[in-house]
């Protein structure tokens, strides 16, 4: 399935989701959100997991300035051209207001104000320590309280919990995605329509991955292995093309749209039904090491998760794993880390590229010749 | 730029404020090194622990050698002999007789100061690309980065408060990778005031308190923390009244950019108060002083059919030309970004008072009402202060790669035309002295608009 049908089917499938009488809260790819209190409380959490081109991030310009990085000009892009594919976007009827960068608030602060879509707000500390958790938790009151309002009645405890068990059960299938031997673009398009649809998705999803698993897929035997960290590769970005095209394979996708996501899992015996539900989130905010967001032990954790798959990879594998650091252009947390995440991996000997790019057409040649070169160096 | 020097020497406060911003070097190692006392980075104005703790903050840049001119340490030397105020007077007479060669000099040694600041900025901007950070940040954070790489194993610590811009969080988090030496010292603030937050920020506050006494060995008392909010509001009210009293008023102390020239001066310094609060809060008390005492005395400018034009933010960075510009266009330049964040506010410091308390209240204040947790908010804080300026327009400085600040522009604009109805605009920045032409002809047509 193209970009283009998902999108369509995704279309309908929303539609539907609102002759239900179901509303849709929108918010920006990236991590901390709690979508189980979104749906809790009765309304589908939109993920915005869209990548851009050349028009979406020129029709930005009219609010930012060209040097805002390339994947939150074309959120407001989509929101100002809405090209076809995307009509779906007319049934936003919330967005969230968040800060896991200055972009992101940004980005929906106009797309709330100049598309008059009314806001949510929740924001999240910068730093994961007692305190921080504590604050994370008065965010979900105020967050719960929000909601509460636009439904004009409580969130039952128990709708949280239940909700919380659904995204778990849900996220624990798709972490299975990261086993299975196939072809990094067909993997990504699993990952994207399962994070695109929800946990509507998991019993497709179960009969795909067992159908995966019972006929893995062949892999070019030549292809070289790639770990992708940094930003996401959204909806309707060919740059994994680009990676195949020049002789890698993704197996492992290190992002908002992927592990990172996926592997957000709450062991079941602390999902108890006495605990309050809002410290069960608090607790997954509080595992969230992993996430660009927090000061000041990212990149001390980014390195030596990466560090243990890479040698655990080789270990089983007896292949070589390169690693494609992604930077969508002005990406602040991606982009001003990334020289200390090269560096410090590869003084560990894993060879790391950096790979900086923005949506445009034109720097295509440009990129596969790195990546060429990049792979050509792993053999 | 004679113009200039001419006026600042009358000042003889602002030359003791920019001798102790150049010779920082040679202060700071006597303090580390015969004094044995801790050196704290700090960047924008939250130097208040470190003083509190009895550590010397310093914003990075200060550890450099400048090269001054012969003459302002000649100055410098002659001033531990006979004061400054001497050695001011001095200058003025000497100048005053027309003394060409002496005149120069005196030229030279104000010339040297703004130049040498900026010249040492740009070279920390090269060298901060040249190890690692991307050259699509904002011109402060390059300069952050090169001042670290250079000079940032000289400190003790680093004292590092989040804020809501997030490539300056990461820059923070940057710096132990930079130089693994320095304890690094977080205060947390959180991000809105909901419920009991102010609560948890006054205990981040209290952590990195904890750090600090790890850092000295020495207990940091409730007094030590309200002596220093003292001294510092005496700063603070001292640095308000030059900016409403005086900069909003319609006669200058002197000529408008030279008044400019000592507000962006202010700016830089009270990012850490020259490493020294006690002396910094007697410079400012006297320049507001001296400033009063020519007014009253009625040398200097009337300036009541200058607009007043407020050019902000300039904080990460700025085309320091665009005051003396603007003057020669005929209008004046105001400079105020640390009131507009809510930075300059006093901070209670009575004896039942909770001074980490006091201290959390004042950090939150900023982040709710001054820099804001979005662009509404914080577009409103522009919208305020050029009010409370009676500012005639707006010159808004767009940083490249500022993803902060910059961005809230298109925004700013709408509020500005719709709410205070005077004209605004916008120039790009990148790096000191790079497009001084374009700021020129984009200045020669706003100005325009006063006519
Ligand atoms: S700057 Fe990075 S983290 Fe922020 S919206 Fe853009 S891609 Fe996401
Ligand atoms: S707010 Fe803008 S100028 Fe300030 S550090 Fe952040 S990016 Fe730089």
């Amino acid at each position: 399935m193209d970009d283009s049908s998902l999108l369509s089917e995704f279309t309908l499938f929303l539609k539907e989701k609102k002759q239900e009488g179901i509303k849709v809260i929108a918010y920006l790819a990236h991590d901390n959100i709690p979508e189980e209190l979104i749906d809790a409380a009765g309304f589908f959490p939109l993920r915005l997991i869209f990548g851009g081109n050349d028009e979406l991030m020129d029709a930005s310009h009219d609010f930012l300035p060209p040097s805002t990085c390339a994947f939150a000009q074309s959120c407001i892009g989509l929101f100002s051209v809405k090209p076809n594919d995307y009509k779906f976007l007319e049934m936003v009827d919330y967005i969230i207001v968040s800060n896991h960068c200055v972009s992101d608030i940004c980005v929906s602060e106009i797309i709330s104000k100049y598309f008059n879509i009314p806001r949510l707000n929740f924001y999240v500390s910068y730093t994961i320590n007692e305190n921080s958790l504590k604050y994370f938790k008065l965010e979900l009151q105020d967050f719960r309280n929000q909601l509460e309002v636009i439904i004009d009645r409580k969130i039952s405890d128990d709708d949280i919990h239940n909700s919380i068990l659904k995204f778990n059960n849900f996220k624990k299938k798709l972490l299975e995605i990261n086993e299975l031997e196939m072809l990094g673009s067909e993997k990504l398009k699993l990952i994207h329509k399962s994070m695109l649809f929800g946990p509507d998705f998991l019993h497709d999803l179960e009969n795909l991955i067992q159908k995966f698993k019972h006929t893995p897929q062949s892999v070019s035997n030549t292809s070289k292995d790639v770990f992708l960290t940094g930003c996401s590769i959204f909806i309707n970005d060919n740059f994994i093309d680009l990676i195949e095209e020049g002789g890698g394979n993704i197996v492992f996708f290190d992002t908002w749209i992927g592990n990172h996501y996926y592997s957000q899992i709450i062991e079941s015996n602390l999902i108890d039904i006495e605990t309050d539900p809002l410290d069960v989130l608090v607790l997954k905010f509080k595992n969230n090491i992993y996430g660009d967001h927090s000061v000041p032990n990212f990149l001390e954790q980014k390195v030596s998760f990466i560090q243990k798959y890479s040698e655990n990879y080789t270990k089983n594998k007896g292949r070589k794993l390169g690693v494609i650091n992604h930077i969508i252009k002005f990406c602040d947390h991606i982009s001003l880390m990334s020289s200390f995440l090269k560096d410090t991996l590869q003084e560990k000997g894993i060879q790391v590229l950096n790979l900086e790019r923005d949506y445009s057409r034109a720097n295509r040649g440009q990129l596969s010749t790195r990546i060429e070169a990049y792979l050509e160096m792993m053999k | 730029m004679s113009l200039i020097a001419d006026e600042i020497i009358s000042f003889s406060s602002v030359l003791r404020i920019a001798y102790n911003l150049l010779t920082g070097r040679n202060y700071l190692k006597r303090k580390k090194f015969r004094e044995k006392e801790k050196l704290v980075a700090v960047t924008l104005p939250f130097s208040d622990l470190a003083f509190a703790a009895g550590t010397v903050p310093v914003f990075p840049i200060r550890m450099h050698k400048f090269e001054i001119s012969q003459y302002l340490t000649y100055l410098g030397s002659a001033s531990s002999i006979f004061g400054w105020n001497a050695v001011s007077n001095f200058l003025s007479f000497v100048k005053n007789l027309g003394i060409e060669e002496v005149s120069k000099i005196v030229d030279d040694i104000i010339e040297n100061v703004i130049d040498t600041i900026n010249e040492k900025y740009n070279e920390m901007y090269d060298l901060g690309i040249e190890n690692g950070i991307s050259s699509d940040f904002c011109y402060g954070l390059k300069s952050l980065v090169g001042s670290h790489v250079s000079k940032g194993r000289n400190v003790d610590a680093c004292l590092n408060v989040t804020i809501r811009c997030s490539a300056y969080n990461k820059y923070l988090e940057s710096l132990k990778s930079i130089n693994e030496g320095p304890r690094q010292i977080w205060i947390d603030i959180p991000p809105r005031n909901l419920g009991n937050s102010l609560e948890l920020l006054t205990d981040n506050i209290s952590n990195a308190l904890n750090e600090f006494e790890k850092l000295t060995g020495n207990n940091v008392k409730d007094n030590d923390l309200r002596d220093h909010f003292k001294i510092g509001n005496q700063v603070k009210r001292s640095y308000k009244n030059i900016i409403y009293d005086i900069s909003a008023s319609d006669f200058y102390p002197c000529n408008p950019a030279t008044f400019s020239e000592i507000m962006a001066l202010l700016s830089i310094t009270f990012q850490d108060y020259n490493s020294n609060a006690v002396r910094y809060r007697d410079n400012i008390v006297s320049l507001e002083k001296e400033m009063r005492e020519r007014i009253r005395n009625g040398i200097g400018m009337d300036v009541s059919k200058m607009p007043r034009i407020f050019v902000t933010p300039m904080f990460g960075g700025w085309e320091p030309k665009s005051h003396e510009i603007i003057y020669e266009l005929g209008g004046r330049a105001l400079y105020a970004d640390w009131e507009l964040l809510k930075l300059l506010e006093e901070i209670p410091n009575g004896p039942h008072t909770d001074p980490s308390e006091e201290y959390a209240r004042f950090l939150m204040r900023a982040t709710e009402t001054g820099i804001g947790c979005d662009n509404d908010k914080l577009t409103d804080s522009y919208l305020r202060m050029a009010s409370d300026l009676n500012a005639d327009g707006i010159v808004f400085f767009q940083l490249f790669g500022c993803h902060s600040i910059s961005n809230c522009y298109a925004m700013l604009r709408e509020k500005v035309r719709r709410e205070l109805e005077i004209p605004i605009t916008a120039i790009t920045f990148n790096r000191i002295g790079e497009n001084v032409e374009q700021v020129k002809t984009r200045l020669g047509a706003f100005m325009e608009m006063f006519k």
